[in-house]
């Protein structure tokens, strides 16, 4: 078990005190693709915002490899557990495709991006001239490219087509059990979902494992 | 990649951002530079005067002093005593209400002392003096005076004014440019019984070189000695002198000039003389500053006596240009709180336009202070470029600012001037001209230090400051408002 999540609470400052967790409790482990499905709204980016360490928990505890993220400090939980892709990829806009992927961390952002199936005509390239696909490719090679054990995803094709999506969901399934990496994907995409080995929906501040759909 | 390749890369490929800035704080570098320059400048004030006869000192009696001085001697000669000592007398007198005690002064009390005066004379650099009587009235003998025929002159004296003078070329009027001569010559030191009327009273009385004028005193005209002065000038004025009085005894019309003893003479004071003003006038304009000290340190009674400039009794653009100072230090400390306003306002502006970019560095584990700190890198960059911008700009900008800040300063005494134009007396003497010749505004080494210190400062402050507002927010923060 790499993550583990802990009768989590969380509520919205701003939004007199909405409970958006309740009690969550939740565990993952390497080598495995999973999928949170929900509705808007019930939470998903929230709890992917806690396994991320970008925001702490009202009550409850997040734990990295049996420690307390909290503990150990959110800045290094991001720079050395876990890694992100986001739905509009994220990438910096003043680097190149190569250098995105060098901000992962890594020293071999070649061998990462021709993994990941971009060409090297666009590797010295400003990355905001790749097309959404692509970019996507490019976070997740960013992602891939800091030793990480968990990528955390956020709609990771929301913004794409059926093909590409079929593409970066691939991608994924291979960082999981090729690479041997916990990948945790937030989603609405039934496509997504039925690619991953668990299902975990979110309901009323709640999680519930589901098989994938088949 | 490290802070500093980030940061350049940012500079380097977001061009327009970086020329903006780069010109905004190129534009506040020069602003404070040209502040500073002007601060320091020399501003070289022609005054047509000084340009003319040299730069000289005035000696006058101290006005402030007086009461003070004259306490003192009545205490030297004694409570319940009379007497009199340097001046000063003291008697008891016999009143309605019983005795009193009355004291008073005479001329001697008033005058400016010939050994005083002499012995600043001797000053080297002093390459001549002059010396002015107060003004006396006096009884014209013998021919008329000019008189407005629309005024009473009931409650005149019905006299004209004497104005005695060492070397008269060194008057006060004849400095100013306002006086000149019409005919004849002007009084000079050994000349006695000589005289130099104004035009107007010349042909009024039909008068001409070589005649001469009667005055006695004009308390008991009809018994009092007449003395005899001989016309040797004739003089025309620019602009009509101040009277020293109400009255056309004193109107500037009626003014005679004469030797240095002649008027005590004529109003009855023989032997017992009022010099007013003494004039120094320096040979070399560039020793003036030397001068002066040399006759600050001597062993006088400097409480009897003030020490002006020979222009330092004239509020006009001298007094002005003494304040640029002033107004340069103020442009500097507003310059130095717009750049903080304007550049906060412009990283606040810009860390909101990168938070997409900070979410991302944050999702990466990069911490608060290390992205503040590219910020600050690239901000740091780009400052260094518009400083040596700025500083190869700042000879020139400064320059400007400064003959800008001149030019206000001149505006403003010549609107003074016009403001007060008749409604302000000048003693007598009338206004030198001034006009400005050049401003040195120099920018030193140590001023581009001082300029590239602060606006280091300001940059640092600034981006710390927006940087800290925007980042308090946190990273979940930045993530939903990134997606």
């Amino acid at each position: 078990m790499i993550l583990e999540v802990k009768c989590v609470d969380y509520s919205y400052r701003s939004q007199k005190g909405k409970q958006v967790l309740r009690q969550v409790s939740a565990s993952f482990e390497e080598q495995t693709f999973y999928a949170v499905t929900g509705a808007s709204g019930a939470g998903k980016t929230t709890f992917l915002s806690l396994l991320a360490g970008l925001d702490v928990p009202v009550s409850g505890t997040i734990c990295y490899d049996g420690q307390d993220i909290g503990k150990k400090g959110l800045d290094q939980h991001r720079k050395r557990h876990v890694s992100l892709v986001f739905q509009n990829y994220n990438l910096i806009d003043y680097l190149t495709t190569e250098e995105n992927v060098r901000l992962g961390g890594s020293a071999r952002p070649q061998e990462l991006l021709q993994e990941v199936g971009i060409p090297e005509e666009a590797w010295k390239r400003n990355v905001l001239q790749l097309s959404g696909g692509q970019q996507q490719r490019v976070a997740i090679a960013r992602a891939l490219a800091s030793d990480a054990k968990v990528l955390l995803a956020d709609e990771p094709t929301g913004n794409l087509d059926e093909v590409t999506s079929a593409e970066i969901i691939g991608l994924l399934k291979k960082t999981a059990h090729q690479l041997g990496k916990c990948v945790i994907v937030v989603t609405h995409s039934r496509q997504l979902a039925e690619a991953a080995d668990q299902v975990i929906e979110m309901k009323d501040g709640r999680l519930r494992v589901m098989e994938p759909p088949r | 990649m490290n802070l500093f390749q980030m940061a350049w890369r940012c500079v380097i490929r977001k061009p327009v951002k970086s020329v903006l800035l780069l010109l905004m704080i190129s534009v506040i570098s020069l602003l404070l530079l040209s502040g500073m320059a002007s601060q320091q400048a020399s501003v070289a004030t022609q005054d047509k005067t000084r340009q003319a006869i040299g730069a000289g000192l005035l000696l006058e009696h101290n006005e402030q002093n007086r009461y003070k001085r004259t306490v003192e001697i009545c205490e030297r000669i004694g409570e319940n005593t009379e007497g009199s000592l340097e001046g000063v007398h003291q008697k008891r007198i016999q009143t309605a209400y019983g005795p009193a005690w009355q004291s008073w002064t005479d001329n001697s009390f008033e005058t400016l002392r010939l050994q005083d005066v002499k012995t600043i004379a001797s000053v080297p650099g002093v390459s001549d003096y002059n010396l002015t009587t107060s003004v006396f009235a006096v009884n014209p003998v013998g021919f008329s005076r000019i008189e407005d025929p629309d005024v009473d002159q009931s409650s005149d004296l019905l006299g004209v004014s004497l104005v005695g003078n060492k070397d008269m070329k060194l008057d006060a009027n004849v400095l100013s440019g306002n006086l000149s001569l019409k005919s004849g010559r002007m009084v000079r030191p050994n000349d006695q019984n000589t005289c130099v009327i104004s035009a107007e009273l010349a042909r009024k009385n039909h008068l001409s070189l070589g005649d001469s004028l009667a005055f006695n005193d004009y308390h008991d005209p009809k018994n009092a000695k007449t003395y005899k002065s001989e016309i040797i000038g004739i003089y025309q004025v620019k602009q009509k002198m101040a009277p020293f009085m109400s009255g056309d005894t004193f109107r500037s019309e009626n003014v005679v000039f004469t030797d240095l003893r002649f008027p005590e003479k004529a109003a009855g004071d023989e032997d017992d003389p009022l010099f007013e003003k003494a004039y120094f006038q320096v040979g070399n304009v560039d020793d003036y500053d030397q001068v002066k000290e040399a006759v600050k340190d001597l062993d006088l009674d400097w409480e009897r006596y003030d020490l002006i400039d020979n222009n330092g009794n004239m509020d006009t653009m001298s007094s002005n240009f003494n304040d640029l100072q002033k107004i340069s230090t103020l442009l500097v400390g507003i310059v130095a709180i717009v750049s903080f306003v304007i550049l906060l306002l412009i990283f606040v502006f810009w860390l909101k336009n990168r938070t997409q970019e900070m979410g991302v560095l944050f999702a990466i584990g990069t911490s608060k202070w290390k992205i503040i700190g590219q910020i600050l890198l690239e901000a740091l960059m780009i400052g260094a470029i518009a400083l040596l911008v700025s500083f190869a700009l700042s000879p020139a900008a400064s320059k400007i600012t400064a003959d800008y800040l001149v030019q206000q300063q001149v505006q403003q005494a010549e609107e003074a001037k016009l403001l007060d134009e008749g409604n302000v007396a000048t003693g007598g003497s009338q206004e030198s001209q001034q006009s400005v010749v050049a401003v040195h505004a120099a920018v030193t080494k140590n001023m581009l230090l001082v300029d590239g210190l602060g606006v280091t400062f300001l940059i640092t402050l600034s981006v710390l400051t927006a940087g800290s507002l925007l980042l308090r927010r946190g990273p979940r923060n930045l993530l939903y408002e990134m997606n």
